[in-house]
């Protein structure tokens, strides 16, 4: 009896204060995800590795947009998102304070333009996946400039149509790659 | 995988099995070096099993049916054996049943730790066991359609249920009790675990003659939901989501039957990690654990120190993990995050802490008169009854089998860490009590010594090709016993069959015979004792068999009852 009398007096408060104080969360606490829509690419790794689905992706061909969204109430703060994301666009914060009152609030979307084809006119990509292609190649030491936008805004059936039609004009190799 | 001659662990019992049944064994295929696969003849099958069982030290895991109609033009059943004789390693008898012939004899009748496995198979894929004694269903409600076998690949997608169509419960209760008995219903939540199981206790006055319980209720249907919508390497996540507690423990189980399957070689750096985060989830389990054993005894105070000193362990796996609980640290070849020197330095800190306290806090709970007069004696597993149907964890330790799969069959890093295989002979809820004290501290051991000693290398394997239609076994011993996958790889990337078998299935039905001869207001404290993996029966009906009379008791009047022992609620 009087260990157990010694054990409580040690102990002394166990409680926390919260929420009437912060409640510190360790380093590298997977909480709420929050993605940087400046950042993203819109190209769907994160949707394609949730495995709950929290994470999916849509596309309004009419509109021209593609529509990230996460559903908290189905995330599992894996942090598969985190690390499949390319341009660390998503990360997982401490945040854990997620209770809502409406269940649409649950809901994050961000809305990203589609690349439409140069020629076609059919949209076939994120418009900021094209920059970051251009970006990877730049960085890589290849010389891509503005003016080739067009060249690399062209869906993949286009791209194809070109290079039919470019080497039934020549058997020989593009101006470009000769030099 | 080809296993090259010299490594085969366990070809003593293929060759004993060729010699004493002949023909009767059709193929045998090695998954690893100590698991191997052997289809027999269907009539052979009971005999098969219990020469393993029986005569050469084996104990049955889990068992399981398939439909391999897609791959063979049959079902197949799976009795998994783990042999512990002189050899350890993993035999598995398999059998083909005939589509138009739906059925296979029952090993029930000479192995009885057959049974839930055999019933199963009969809610899940329509196969009847010929003999088998206890024809009732145990996944399935009472009414679900008869022909209806979600397992079959044939049956229906996993978000598909058929509507109820009744809310009354048909299920029989069994009862042995040859006088007279009342009968208690102890649920349908259980008492410890805050979680569905409907207890029906058959009582002579206070004396428990007979029991019997139906599980089930909250069937999450994750087997299919598996094969079906999840891709093989996202199902990690999923089996961290077994269980409440132990979810890492189901996490490994299946990434290393999926690794075994394989061929892959996971880095000794990941594998020494899994180890520590394994230890981490015992450490705050046994202290659940203990602080619910306190409160069944009806000493409130020692389960909330017990509970604020777990406070350290959970905040040990969140340091280490990112999360308290479910950490999600697994992957196909390997663990997602490393263990960095300020995280190394803290857990060991922690490590120190729990150490210290707990010693205070176990060393006060055997001083404890109180708890010694209601555990010592009580719910009772007999040596035999543990032999017959191979229960795991500290329920079988306590009652003097020296089962482990850390030690049986090393996995993760477990060959070469520091621990011993805890047993008691007593065979009562304190020697369970006891057992797990015992193992929290060789769990604080096993953290430092990992964390001192960690291998360097990568964390993940990668770079490995999938290959369909490629099975093999996984396990790991949670808190409250061992954790058995078994994963079979198909097409599209998605699993052609997940066996999961938590530790608390192999539990349950040797249940009835540690209440038998028990008072009631020993129950709760006996079904805590195996520290089942779901919670707290809210009710209880008491079945009184020579008043025949039955009462329908209130969760917290019998807990109360439970804890003072006063004022019984039969009267």
């Amino acid at each position: 009896m009087l260990k157990l009398f010694k054990i409580i007096a040690d102990a002394g408060e166990a409680t926390a204060k919260y929420p009437f104080a912060p409640f510190p969360v360790s380093p590298g606490f997977r909480g709420k995800p929050e993605l940087n829509a400046a950042q993203c690419i819109a190209c769907a790794a994160c949707t394609t590795a949730c495995p709950a689905n929290a994470l999916t992706m849509g596309n309004d061909t009419a509109d021209g947009t593609r529509t990230w969204q996460l559903n908290l109430g189905r995330c599992i703060f894996c942090g598969r998102c985190e690390e499949v994301c390319p341009t660390h666009a998503i990360v997982l914060t401490p945040e854990f304070e997620l209770a809502v009152a409406n269940k649409a609030d649950l809901l994050q979307k961000a809305t990203f333009r589609l690349q439409q084809c140069e020629q076609c006119g059919q949209p076939f990509a994120p418009a900021k996946e094209i920059g970051y292609v251009m970006d990877l190649l730049r960085q890589s030491g290849v010389a891509v400039d503005e003016a080739r936008r067009a060249e690399f805004a062209s869906c993949p059936a286009c791209k194809r149509k070109a290079t039919v039609t470019r080497d039934a004009v020549s058997q020989h190799l593009s101006q470009e790659a000769e030099q | 995988m080809s296993v090259s001659e010299q490594t085969k662990v366990g070809q003593n019992y293929v060759d004993g099995l060729r010699e004493r049944f002949g023909a009767a064994i059709l193929e045998t295929e090695w998954q690893t070096a100590d698991q191997v696969t052997v289809t027999v003849k269907l009539g052979s099958l009971p005999d098969v099993v219990e020469w393993l069982y029986y005569q050469q030290g084996g104990w049955l895991s889990v068992l399981f049916g398939n439909d391999e109609r897609p791959l063979n033009g049959h079902f197949a059943v799976y009795y998994v054996l783990s042999m512990e004789g002189l050899v350890k390693s993993w035999v598995v008898v398999r059998a083909l049943v005939e589509e138009h012939r739906p059925e296979f004899p029952s090993v029930t009748p000479r192995v009885p730790a057959a049974v839930w496995g055999e019933r199963e198979i009969r809610d899940m894929y329509g196969l009847v066991p010929v003999g088998l004694p206890d024809e009732r269903r145990l996944v399935l409600p009472d009414d679900w359609p008869e022909d209806l076998h979600p397992l079959r690949k044939d049956a229906m997608a996993y978000n598909q249920r058929p509507a109820p169509t009744t809310d009354d419960e048909t299920y029989t209760f069994v009862n042995e009790a040859s006088g007279s008995t009342r009968d208690v219903p102890l649920g349908p939540l259980h008492i410890t675990s805050d979680e569905p199981g409907h207890f029906r206790l058959f009582v002579d006055g206070e004396d428990i003659v007979d029991a019997d319980y139906r599980m089930f209720y909250v069937h999450r249907g994750m087997e299919k939901l598996a094969e079906t919508r999840m891709g093989y390497d996202e199902v990690t996540f999923l089996s961290d989501r077994v269980c409440g507690i132990c979810g890492f423990t189901h996490s490994v189980a299946y990434s290393s039957a999926v690794e075994n399957a394989l061929g892959l070689a996971v880095p000794a750096r990941a594998q020494a990690i899994r180890s520590v985060f394994l230890e981490v989830e015992r450490l705050h389990s046994h202290l659940l654990n203990l602080g619910l054993a306190s409160h069944f005894v009806g000493f409130d105070t020692g389960f909330m120190q017990f509970f604020r000193v777990r406070e350290k362990a959970m905040t040990m796996a969140e340091l280490l993990t990112g999360a308290r609980k479910t950490y999600g640290m697994n992957l196909i070849g390997g663990v997602r995050r490393d263990i960095m020197k300020d995280e190394r330095t803290r857990t060991l800190k922690l490590v120190a802490e729990l150490r210290a306290e707990t010693t205070q806090l176990i060393d006060m709970l055997l001083s404890t008169p109180n708890l010694r007069e209601r555990t010592a004696g009580v719910g009772v597993l007999s040596k035999q009854v543990a032999r017959d149907y191979s229960p795991v964890g500290p329920l079988v330790r306590a009652s003097g089998f020296k089962r482990d799969v850390r030690d049986l069959h090393a996995y993760a890093g477990y060959g070469s860490l520091p621990f011993d295989v805890h047993t008691e002979d007593s065979c009562d809820v304190l020697g369970r009590v006891l057992v797990r004290a015992r193992e929290f501290f060789d769990s604080l051991a096993i953290i430092e010594h990992a964390l001192d000693n960690l291998p360097a290398g990568p964390v993940l394997l990668e770079g490995f090709h999938y290959q369909p239609h490629r099975f093999a076994l996984g396990f790991a011993e949670a808190p409250r016993g061992e954790d058995i996958h078994w994963a079979m790889t198909g097409d599209n990337q998605k699993l052609y069959r997940w066996r999961c078998r938590a530790p608390t299935y192999a539990n349950w039905p040797p249940l009835r015979y540690m209440l038998r001869g028990n008072t009631v207001s020993d129950a709760p404290l006996i079904v805590a004792s195996i520290d089942p993996c779901y919670s707290c029966t809210d009710r209880v009906t008491l079945v009184d068999v020579k008043k025949r009379k039955s009462t329908t008791v209130p969760y917290k009047e019998i807990e109360r009852y439970g804890r003072e022992r006063k004022n019984s609620p039969l009267k």
